[in-house]
């Protein structure tokens, strides 16, 4: 028995062939290889352009995480952001979609979309948290693809592709014209103004800004652009009035326009329009244009034209129906003394005048022909309460002076003018002035003065204190003579006359002739003739001692008075004797000689006229008084009226206080939105920073 | 059991005309078709394993380039997306200080299957050629790589764990890349390329080298 061996297998030593036995599981590294080299092909093939976009700088754009979009679509994807050569900016290279890039042509924009908070509002305020992005815009036509382009920090505001029109704006004054600032239509708003820029020569500065369609057909060449920032404060016959814009215009500016006659042609693109200060100095300025077919009639006027302007308005009635085209001078060498007469030249609208449409000059001509003969006259009127302007006013006067429409003057038809009659305060006032200033205040205080040291010689002088006296002593005369025997012998001489007279009577009775006694009558008569004419007398001479009693109670002299008086008794006593009316002519004599002394008095009259003088002079004196009393109100008065209308004009005008303070909160809240801006961007830098408060 | 030194001696099964059964060690006659005792499939060609264990391990290759060159992990936090390669990953890592972690993901994700692929590749050459290592240490390696294998997934459980659990919305979220379902293969072909290469082919090789 042996062992039990196994048995010796020869086992083959044969190797099949590699080939016949494969295995099936080689499929699968083979499948790995197809799948990862379609996988690494597609994302090859898929991977897209690579343009680069510089910037000024690279403020939150991140290599393989800053995406680039279009219409807010992702495109592409910032791959690397480097510098441009010279480190001047910064190149990004910016991955984009393979079915994008062909769209990418000369006019494609790109900008970062930061958040921002502006006067038109707050914008990409999404990338706060997810970080800025690159969008771009561009037409929707494939173009000449290009690979290098160059980004802005801002959305351009006009967006390739987009419909609309972009004009040119001019302005003189760039305070209130802001990149961005909205253009309105109407409060509408329609487009926007780009980047201000001065021009070479520095005195303008011109803004491009672009109109959406379909607004932009709105613009022809009767369009006028004027600056609508903020508000408008207009003061008129309806009181204040205060227009307050929107609030992007208040705080960034804003241009309105309108059309502002009918008819305008279409501008071409490259067409400049000026920006007016304001709504009425653009309207205004459509004259200047659509008169060019208005008809010329000149007026001269007789009077300053200081103050009317080229521009200013013609009205009729109220309405402005044309406006002052030229100002000139013109000699009138026909007349024998040459005269300087100021000639303003109209152009007037026919349409405004209320003529039919397509009325020509000739109707015109007629119309102001016709209207003439009604009175029809042209004269300076002011422009306004405050205003220094002049205009032209048609006016229909009832009685105006004859005058005729002169058509055949040259070099245009002349309207007949008439005196202003201007309502002016300002002149009026400035009248007043003048006229206080002229009055010879100076010269008439000499005047008095002189007058009252004349007085005052005339009353210390001798002569004059002597004139009392004189008239005590013709007094005493008269009273010494009207008690003087002789004289109370009057009456009985008379009385012996009257014996006499009755003896010769008696004679005459005893028979004696005819003509004695008519003689003796005559006589008789003549002498009842003679005491009638000295009785007449009598009521002139109390006339006469009334004045003198007058006087001489002004004169303040008591002795006068108690001399008079005594004399009025006097006379009062002689009046009623019975003998006065047997006054003799002596003692008319004597009373003419004093009626002659004090008419002498009279014609001096010193006293009246020293009184007189006095009164005057006083008067004058007070009204001066009270004038110049009455001038430092009025002078106030004034000054706070024109410091109050220049604080008015001020605040018009873009450079008030008001402004200031408006600018100044403006820029508060500039800064404001700065800070915003500054702690959006740091919130974006770190957005961990917000969530886990560090 | 008789030591390495005296290897000489030993008698293997295919020399007895016998085959093993790789599953449970029963021995059946050489021809034996499936094994009586747990019905798994004996088969025994030297040629088809080393075929398996090249084809998986160069699926496993393939697989290894896209995990390492596409993102393993795309992570949005607050509306920003960002990508991670897996070396991107380990470089973030040691960036924000995290040395132990790096380390941990260097280690699983980039040492661990490249040493892996160098061993079994290897393995499957000594087969063929004469050994620089003897047969008990290219077991022994055989053995590590059979067990260290699996903790190449380490990184996918990561990836896998996070996705699910981090779905915050706007705050955060993840989400797998690519490379992750790469690397998930690659280490799956690697596993089967280990288990495709029979350990036995090491000691044929011996027994022919002697002989």
């Amino acid at each position: 028995m042996s062992t039990p061996e196994p048995a010796r297998l020869k086992v083959s030593d044969h190797r099949p062939s590699m080939w016949r036995n494969l295995s099936l599981v080689w499929l699968v590294p083979l499948l790995a290889l197809v799948v990862s080299l379609g996988i690494a092909w597609k994302s090859y093939s898929d991977r897209g352009e690579l343009v680069y976009i510089t910037f000024e700088n690279a403020s939150g754009i991140v290599a393989n995480e800053t995406t680039l979009r279009y219409r807010d679509v992702v495109i592409g994807r910032v791959e690397e952001v480097g510098f441009a050569p010279d480190l001047s900016k910064v190149s990004v290279a910016v991955r984009v979609d393979k079915d994008i890039a062909p769209f990418l042509d000369e006019d494609a924009a790109f900008w970062v979309v930061r958040p921002e908070v502006s006067a038109q509002g707050i914008s990409g305020l999404s990338t706060v948290l997810s970080g800025v992005y690159i969008a771009g815009a561009w037409d929707q036509t494939p173009g000449v693809a290009q690979t290098l382009f160059v980004g802005t920090d801002r959305p351009p505001l006009v967006q390739p592709g987009r419909d609309g029109r972009r004009i040119t704006l001019r302005t003189e004054d760039g305070r209130m014209i802001t990149e961005g600032a909205p253009v309105l239509f109407r409060g509408i708003e329609v487009g926007r103004l780009e980047h201000p820029r001065l021009t070479v020569s520095g005195n303008s500065i011109v803004v491009d800004a672009f109109i959406d369609a379909p607004h932009d057909r709105r613009i022809t060449s009767a369009t006028r652009f004027w600056d609508s920032s903020g508000f408008t404060v207009s003061f008129g016959a309806e009181g204040l009035s205060l227009d307050v814009e929107s609030l992007a215009s208040l705080v960034s500016g804003g241009i309105q326009f309108d059309s502002v006659f009918e008819g305008g042609r279409p501008v071409n693109s490259s067409a400049v329009f000026d920006i007016y200060p304001d709504e009425s100095t653009a309207r205004r300025t459509a004259f200047s244009r659509s008169l060019a077919g208005g008809v010329a009639v000149s007026v001269a006027f007789g009077e300053s034209v200081a103050g009317l302007s080229s521009g200013a308005a013609v009205k009729l009635g109220g309405i402005k129906v044309g406006e002052v085209d030229s100002l000139t001078a013109s000699i009138q060498s026909d007349t024998a003394d040459a005269d300087v007469r100021l000639v303003a030249k109209l152009l007037l609208q026919p349409s405004l005048l209320g003529l039919p449409r397509g009325a020509g000059e000739e109707d015109v001509l007629n119309f102001l022909e016709q209207a003439v003969d009604g009175g029809l006259r042209a004269r300076l009127a002011s422009a306004g309460l405050l205003s220094p302007e002049l205009m032209v006013e048609l006016v229909r006067l009832d009685n105006p002076e004859a005058a005729q429409f002169d058509r055949t003057a040259e070099p245009y038809p002349e309207l007949p003018s008439t005196a202003s009659d201007l309502p002016d305060f300002t002149a009026t006032a400035e009248g007043a002035m003048e006229r206080i200033s002229q009055l010879p205040v100076e010269e008439l205080m000499a005047q008095a003065i002189s007058t009252l040291s004349s007085i005052e010689a005339l009353a210390s002088a001798d002569s004059t204190r002597q004139v009392p006296a004189a008239a005590v002593a013709l007094l005493e005369d008269t009273r010494a003579l009207v008690s003087d025997p002789g004289t109370r012998a009057l009456p009985g001489e008379l009385h012996a006359t009257v014996v006499d007279l009755r003896a010769i009577l008696t004679e005459l009775q005893q028979g004696r002739a005819v003509a004695n006694l008519t003689t003796a009558l005559e006589q008789g008569s003549a002498a009842a003739t003679d005491f009638a004419t000295a009785s007449n007398e009598l009521p002139a001479l109390v006339d006469d001692l009334r004045t003198l009693a007058a006087k001489a109670n002004s004169l303040e002299a008591e002795e006068l008075i108690r001399s008079v008086s005594q004399l009025m008794d006097s006379a009062d006593a002689v009046i009623g004797t019975q003998e006065a009316r047997t006054l003799p002519a002596a003692l008319s004599d004597a009373l003419g000689e004093m009626r002659r002394t004090l008419a002498e008095l009279r014609e001096g009259g010193l006293v009246e006229n020293a009184n007189a003088t006095m009164a005057s002079a006083r008067d004058a004196a007070d009204a001066v008084a009270s004038a110049t009393e009455g001038l430092p109100q009025l002078a106030s008065r004034l000054e706070r009226l024109v410091a109050q209308s220049e604080d008015l004009i001020a605040s018009y005008g873009g450079r008030s206080t008001f402004n200031s303070e408006t600018l100044d909160a403006l820029r508060e809240v500039k800064s404001a939105a700065r800070a915003v801006s500054q702690l959006a961007r740091k919130i974006e830098r770190d957005p961990n920073s917000l969530v886990f408060g560090r | 059991m008789e030591p390495p030194e005296n290897s000489q001696q030993y008698l293997t099964a295919a020399e007895a005309g016998l085959v093993g059964c790789r599953a449970c060690g029963t021995v059946a006659p050489r021809g034996t078709r499936v094994c009586p005792c747990c019905q798994s499939r004996l088969e025994f060609s030297e040629t088809a394993s080393l075929q398996r264990v090249w084809a998986w391990l160069i699926a496993g290759l393939i697989a290894y380039i896209p995990a390492n060159i596409y993102p393993m992990l795309r992570t949005v936090t607050f509306g920003r997306a960002s990508e991670n390669t897996l070396m991107g990953g380990i470089l973030e890592l040691l960036h924000h200080g995290s040395y132990g972690v790096a380390f941990i993901v260097f280690f699983a994700s980039i040492v661990i299957p490249i040493a892996k692929f160098l061993a079994i590749a290897f393995l499957a050459l000594s087969v063929r050629k004469p050994p620089t290592l003897d047969t008990h240490g290219r077991l022994l390696l055989y053995e590590v790589v059979e067990f260290i294998g699996r903790w190449s997934m380490i990184d996918v459980f990561v990836v896998a764990i996070l996705t699910a659990l981090v779905q915050l919305d706007f705050a955060a979220a993840i989400s797998p890349g690519i490379a992750a379902v790469s690397f998930a293969l690659s280490v799956a072909f690697t596993m089967l390329a280990a288990q495709s290469f029979d350990p036995r082919l090491m000691w044929l090789a011996e027994k022919r080298d002697e002989s």
